[in-house]
């Protein structure tokens, strides 16, 4: 790996990771400050008489406790669509845009081989989806041990948030393959970006309309099981090692692009 | 003493006739060539060869008798490289990408602190201010830049695609200087550029690209410029003057459409 790459990366990174910590500090704040056991009751029937409104949001389960609050409001629609923004910026920063403007040359002009760049590259990657989930656990965490000390049950969040850590992965690997992958610049950001928001649709579409079930099991979304990876439940964490395994071929795959592909700069 | 460059039977073809085809060109250690050809003419694509960015669809392309493209890492540690489009990252100031080039570049020890300590001095010498951010600098300052981060880790291989690109005469003088300073520390030198100065002042002979095929060599005294336009573009080029150019241009404009419609 090339340290002054890596902390290039990050540098690249760390302004939009800080504004997106903030934001979602922000609204994690006002979501746990909105938890209350007698409103929660409220919402519940709101919940119950528009059950396609709250499940378009990826609010489709009764929230008992405080964590079962935060998975319902934070981690069906507004938690996975940022990962997939999430990746797509990065795709863009660390690799289709410094091939479009030419600026990749001075790294492949450096005494650094492709597996080596590749490799640091991705590494940025994994370090600022790994410090993102730990900044909104953070958030989280803090919020809730001072709005309602004691309530929060740390270990299940903490299971949640580490599927969440292999979604994340999953969003950025796949659009760094796809970043590599496609010689015109538009159709690999779009490619990967494209199906991170297919994804999502397809998961929503599945809790919105009846019988459409099965199209949200297509996603590879899917396989994140907040409620499940919460509960302990073996095949969420299955489904979450899933997430990992796909990661990991995918950033293989965009490494192996990256290595082979010309680069006309 | 083996070659500093050797390109055997390149070929890397884009198609419509653009890339470079059948191209053999060896250089010596210590040797300064001018790469001479018109726009289009394939330079650039024989330098992304040589930097390991394209690999040749046949043929090979050596540096210091390793691989281009396989051994680029190897390669590059004694190779400086200036892009023909020169393009930074835009969230950078001259400063942090000189800073950045010297730590990506430096393979020993005190590598980044000499690094640096060149890149002042080049600073100096082109009265370059790097503290400005890259995006908000003027074509010429970018263009400075990108010759100190060339040249800042005395590379014993210079690529440098159309340097003075962008530069004032008086910066344009002192590039020569640099050049023939490097040359006299024995670096060997392939410069691509379509200016005939250029490689006049600099360059122990020329070689002539045309449509992507090798067509001449001279040495730099040989050089006229009748002589440069004639290799650089062909004689049917230099037989069209602005006096019939109007009637030429519609027969042209006629071709053009001609075309169009057959596609």
């Amino acid at each position: 790996m090339s340290l002054p790459l890596f902390r290039r990366s990050l540098r690249s990174l760390a302004v939009a990771v800080a504004a997106i910590a903030a934001v979602m500090a922000v609204y994690i704040g006002m979501v746990v400050y909105l938890y209350d056991p007698e409103v929660n009751e409220s919402l519940q029937l709101m919940q119950e008489a528009m059950p396609e409104l709250f499940a378009a949001f990826g609010m489709a389960n009764p929230s008992a406790t405080l964590c079962d609050f935060l998975l319902n409001y934070l981690y069906g629609f507004m938690f996975t669509g940022l990962f997939a923004l999430m990746g797509a910026y990065m795709a863009q920063r660390l690799a289709v845009g410094p091939t479009k403007d030419g600026s990749l040359a001075w790294l492949l002009a450096s005494p650094c081989s492709r597996p080596r760049l590749a490799v640091t590259l991705i590494a940025a990657q994994v370090a600022v989806v790994l410090l993102t989930v730990l900044l909104l656990w953070a958030s989280e965490a803090a919020f809730c041990e001072a709005l309602f000390p004691g309530e929060l049950d740390q270990v299940a969040l903490a299971r949640a948030n580490l599927g969440l850590a292999a979604l994340g992965l999953f969003a950025a690997s796949l659009c760094f393959a796809s970043g590599f992958a496609f010689q015109r610049p538009s159709v690999a950001l779009w490619a990967g970006a494209g199906a991170c928001i297919l994804f999502l649709l397809m998961g929503l579409a599945g809790t919105v309309g009846e019988g459409l079930e099965w199209v949200a099991s297509l996603s590879p979304f899917s396989l994140y099981d907040a409620y499940g990876l919460a509960a302990g439940e073996a095949d969420a964490a299955a489904g979450s090692v899933g997430l990992l395994g796909a990661s990991t071929a995918l950033f293989a795959a965009g490494a192996a692009a990256f290595c082979r592909r010309d680069f006309s700069l | 003493m083996g070659s500093a460059i050797e390109i055997r039977n390149a070929t890397k073809d884009y198609g419509r006739g653009r890339g470079v085809f059948d191209l053999s060109l060896t250089v010596a250690p210590g040797e300064v060539v001018g790469f001479l050809g018109a726009n289009g003419a394939g330079k650039s694509v024989t330098m992304r060869m040589l930097m390991g960015f394209v690999r040749p669809q046949s043929g090979s392309a050596r540096i210091f008798g390793r691989d281009c493209f396989s051994q680029r890492a190897e390669i590059q540690k004694s190779v400086g490289y200036l892009p023909g489009e020169l393009a930074f990252p835009g969230d950078m100031t001259g400063c942090s990408f000189l800073r950045f080039a010297a730590s990506m570049a430096a393979v020993e020890g005190d590598g980044f602190r000499l690094g640096c300590k060149r890149a002042d001095e080049l600073a100096e010498f082109f009265e370059l201010d790097p503290s400005v951010p890259l995006r908000s600098m003027s074509k010429g300052t970018r263009q400075k830049v990108g010759i100190v981060a060339a040249f800042m880790t005395k590379p014993r291989l210079l690529l440098l695609d159309e340097p003075t690109s962008g530069l004032d005469l008086l910066m344009q003088r002192r590039f020569v200087e640099l050049v023939q300073a490097e040359k006299h520390r024995g670096a060997t030198i392939m410069l691509s550029s379509h200016l005939l100065g250029e490689v006049e002042g600099t360059c122990d002979r020329a070689v002539f690209i045309r449509q992507g095929r090798l067509v001449c060599t001279a040495s730099a005294g040989e050089l006229t410029l009748d002589g440069v336009m004639g290799q650089l573009y062909g004689p049917q080029a230099l037989q069209r003057h602005w006096g019939d150019g109007r009637e030429r241009s519609a027969v042209g404009a006629r071709s053009f459409e001609g075309e169009e419609v057959r596609s």
